[in-house]
């Protein structure tokens, strides 16, 4: 199929050329395949760089409350977030295992791959509602909406002094943003699962699958400086 | 660089690593957040952002190296991404050279002298307060 798709391509043949999933501006495979990586990654680098406004804002306010970030950390769950950890690392082993299935053209395993992975986000989102819930009923919520209610904090926590809020507002930035993340790169897997089914994918073409793990890896990402950041201070 | 090390066909010829390796990957993973975990309960001072931030940046060098394949990748993706990394860098450093040195100036700019010292010029703005507990 490789070979074939060559010679056509080869032809310069402006009228239909090559498989069908060759764009007509592009003379061969590797040329589409390196364009489209690249046009991914310019995105990606954007998203990092978007993402640095909210660490930004997180160190400032951290190296100007210490203290304050300390016992406000000491709110969050460290189980459910070291659950989250897991999850999504996991999830991320599970997009790399899609990619190569695709490459070497094992559609069935490349679709199971995807379905792990989906089924781990959705995981992620169950027990980020958890928190959230809890969050909300302790009255632990961005600045002036905060109100904390001393029977549902954590027993044994340090006190919260009341510029708490500032915390709580970057952590429900930082993971709210994240948490929109994953719910995108849900719609796009299962997207990609639906391609897959239907057979668009062969050893030849995989990029759309490379494409879209790559954005999932990018959610593990964030969440891997996120976690110890919020959760383990 | 991996579509261009082999035969130019035209085709992509892609790096493709074994199972075992990705499994070894997250493995490696896994047990970086078992040590991040176990390091928040042990008290380093000044030194806890730093051990965090250091195995966040393995963790993240990992995935990006060769779940992201960014390992075989061509290397004008790697550039890209290495930009990034350093406009982030310089986000941070001139942002925090501000807001860590509010204050601080000196007499002569008309601001709210070394708060340290209680020292006071006219005109300024209020200096950071001391600690968490200074909320209103």
């Amino acid at each position: 199929m490789s070979s074939e798709a060559t010679a056509h391509a080869a032809d310069h043949d402006h009228g239909h050329h090559g498989p069908k999933w060759l764009a007509h501006h592009f003379d061969t495979p590797a040329q589409q395949f390196d364009a489209a990586k690249l046009g991914m990654w310019v995105f990606l680098v954007q998203e990092l760089l978007f993402f640095s406004g909210l660490f930004v804002a997180y160190g400032v306010y951290r190296s100007w409350y210490p203290e304050m970030f300390v016992a406000a950390s000491h709110q969050l769950d460290k189980i459910m977030g070291g659950c989250n950890t897991v999850v999504l690392l996991f999830s991320s082993f599970t997009a790399a295992m899609a990619v190569r299935s695709s490459q070497l053209g094992n559609k069935k395993a490349t679709g199971n791959y995807l379905l792990v992975t989906i089924a781990c986000a959705c995981i992620f989102l169950v027990i980020k509602y958890f928190e959230y819930t809890h969050k909300i009923h302790a009255g632990l919520l961005p600045g002036r909406y905060f109100n904390p209610h001393p029977e549902h904090l954590a027993p044994g926590a340090p006190p919260l002094p009341a510029n708490a809020g500032t915390f709580f507002g970057i952590y429900f930035m930082m993971t709210g943003v994240h948490g929109v993340h994953v719910l995108i790169g849900i719609g796009i897997l299962i997207w990609i699962w639906i391609r897959n089914n239907r057979g668009e994918f062969s050893k030849e073409y995989f990029t759309p699958v490379d494409i879209a793990a790559l954005y999932w890896h990018l959610v593990d990402l964030i969440w891997i400086y996120l976690f110890p950041l919020l959760y383990l201070i | 660089m991996a579509h261009h090390a082999h035969k130019d066909d035209g085709a992509v010829h892609a790096h493709i690593s074994s199972a075992a390796f990705y499994l070894a990957v997250f493995l490696a993973l896994i047990f970086l957040t078992v040590v991040t975990v176990a390091q928040s309960y042990v008290d380093l001072g000044r030194f806890n952002l730093i051990a965090v931030v250091f195995i966040a940046t393995c963790k993240a060098s990992l995935v990006v190296a060769f779940f992201m394949h960014l390992r075989w990748d061509n290397k004008f993706n790697v550039l890209a991404f290495l930009s990034a990394i350093f406009f982030i860098a310089v986000f941070f450093a001139y942002t925090m050279n501000d807001t860590e040195h509010r204050g601080e100036i000196d007499a002569d700019q008309n601001v709210k002298v070394l708060p340290k010292t209680g020292e006071e010029a006219p005109g300024g703005f209020e200096p950071k307060q001391a600690s968490g507990e200074a909320a209103h």
